[in-house]
């Protein structure tokens, strides 16, 4: 019992959603580790956990992870930059402009929903294989949350504040600073944790047809090399990279709108 | 003389994209004295919340004139400010930050800012709440903060589109006590737009019913209850009468 006299909850219980969920990562480990207690085990076909983990530390220890991911990091933070931009600006211009929206809104639905992977060999035909080519993949595929989010903010405005703000004298630039931005924010951040894990996938598919580098090229080798432990420890540190991203995407979203919350 | 609000043959059709045109207003005309707490009822859709957004300037007329201590209106002004029935309160904003938003937009410094909502939150009884935002509060006191925000900028005129209607039945009798101690208390004249006959009675000191669409004046009642006013005054004979008067002035007006 607390001071107060409030009954004290467990541990476990008040993290118990943390807990739960680590908890299915560790299971779904331990399962696949002990699969291989009653099959056959080939290390050409299939790998696990504890071989995939010393391959991880193996190369985390020589430096080639982290390598392989700087050199990746360089396409994704330009086509992903180039996203934000190009994709805000479409999506606001397509909310604020009805006629542009209209006739925008199709197109852009069929190219959102199509597979573009299917064009990275284009891209690359188009653009070559160095970053610019690869960077252009994971701008295609993660522009279209941006704009898809940013239009939806725009056209959920809600007039009644912009009509608050119009009849306490504010003008034009109080209407976008006082109301839009902060209304459409949200919905980019949101458009960003969806934007990430397709710009993921477009570096590894950049980097699978067209590279000698980069952490897309590493797992292709691997799998190429028949080194399935280490092929997997860099899928699993994209994955980690990817939980890393979109959490803290959330998190940031929760600090920086806490009006959102309960919402 | 020209009363300090003025409107004459104001009239207004919506014509809305790939629909019939709507007549809101046709030759709507009143007067409102300066500090009194005019009431206005009429039926759905008769353009008596237009009217208020007319005389806030974010709608113009087709026709007609509108003046306030003998200038026309054509556009929003800082003499006139909105307390709206969905409250309209920035969910990004703290209550105090919402309160202070009218004065931000004026350009007043922090420092004065702050001490005008500081007085205001606890005219409008919300110590306590400065840092809460909107979804963190009940109707009755999203409200309050409408009404603080609405004073803040230290209007002449106070218009009130049905601000309690999205409030449950007591709350909005503990706010409309609150109402009048505010109006006492500022001293501003007030339109108040509303559907419920008791409390357009309870709160002014007139009353104007409207017609059906295309809206216009129909009959004006002066309220000649004393004041201050209880709660109790509302099952006196007096009210009822005024209540049984008004119902049959408006009762023509509705079609279900």
């Amino acid at each position: 019992m607390t001071p107060d006299g409030v009954p004290q909850i467990p541990f476990l219980e008040r993290n118990r959603k943390v807990a739960l969920g680590l908890l299915a990562v560790v299971l779904f480990f331990g399962a696949w580790q002990a699969a291989f207690l009653y099959f056959p085990f080939n290390p050409l076909f299939i790998s696990k956990p504890n071989l995939i983990f010393a391959g991880l530390a193996d190369l985390i220890t020589s430096g080639e992870l982290l390598y392989d991911l700087r050199v990746s990091a360089v396409p994704f933070l330009y086509g992903f930059s180039a996203a934000v931009v190009v994709g805000v600006s479409i999506g606001i211009l397509m909310g604020w402009r009805v006629r542009v929206g209209y006739a925008l809104d199709p197109l852009m639905t069929v190219f959102y929903a199509s597979p573009l992977v299917a064009l990275a060999p284009l891209v690359i035909v188009f653009f070559g294989v160095g970053v610019a080519g690869k960077a252009i993949i994971i701008f295609l595929l993660s522009v279209f949350p941006f704009i898809f989010n940013a239009y939806a903010g725009v056209r959920a405005v809600d007039r009644l504040l912009i009509n608050v703000v119009r009849s306490l004298g504010g003008t034009e630039k109080d209407l976008y600073l006082k109301v839009i931005v902060p209304s459409v924010l949200p919905y980019l951040v949101a458009g960003a944790r969806i934007a990430v894990g397709r710009a993921l996938i477009g570096v590894l598919v950049g980097e699978f047809f067209a590279a000698s580098e980069g952490i897309g090229y590493a797992i292709a080798r691997f799998g190429d090399l028949f080194a399935l432990d280490k092929m997997f420890a860099c899928i699993l540190a994209v994955m980690i990279i990817a939980v890393v991203m979109t959490e803290g995407i959330r998190w940031a979203e929760r600090a920086a709108f806490p009006w959102r919350v309960g919402q | 003389m020209a009363a300090y609000i003025e409107a004459r043959n104001v009239n207004l059709t919506f014509r809305p994209p790939n629909r019939a045109p709507v007549r809101a207003l046709y030759g709507f005309d009143i007067d409102v004295r300066e500090g009194e707490l005019l009431s206005i009822v009429g039926p759905s859709g008769c353009g008596k919340s237009t009217f208020l957004n007319i005389l806030l300037g974010l709608i113009k007329p087709d026709s007609g004139q509108i003046s306030m201590r003998g200038k026309a209106i054509s556009g929003p002004g800082p003499d006139r400010a909105m307390v709206f029935q969905e409250f309209g309160l920035l969910p990004w904003r703290t209550v105090q930050s919402n309160i202070e938003l009218g004065l931000e937009l004026k350009g007043v410094p922090a420092e004065t800012r702050h001490k005008v909502s500081r007085e205001l939150i606890e005219m409008v009884g919300l110590g306590g709440f400065e840092a809460h935002y909107p979804h963190e509060l009940s109707g009755g006191m999203k409200q309050r903060v409408g009404l603080a925000r609405a004073l803040a900028t230290d209007p002449d005129v106070l218009l009130m589109d049905e601000p309690f209607a999205a409030l449950d039945a007591q709350t909005r009798d503990l706010m409309q006590v609150e109402l009048l101690r505010i109006w006492n208390q500022a001293r501003k004249t007030m339109l108040f737009v509303t559907h419920q006959i008791d409390e357009a009675i309870y709160l002014s000191d007139r009353v104007l019913v409207m017609t059906k669409r295309p809206g216009h004046a129909k009959k004006i009642f002066d309220i000649a209850l004393p004041r201050p006013r209880d709660y109790e005054m509302r099952v006196t004979p007096e009210f009822n009468e005024l209540k049984l008067e008004i119902w049959h002035a408006l009762k023509d007006e509705i079609t279900v």
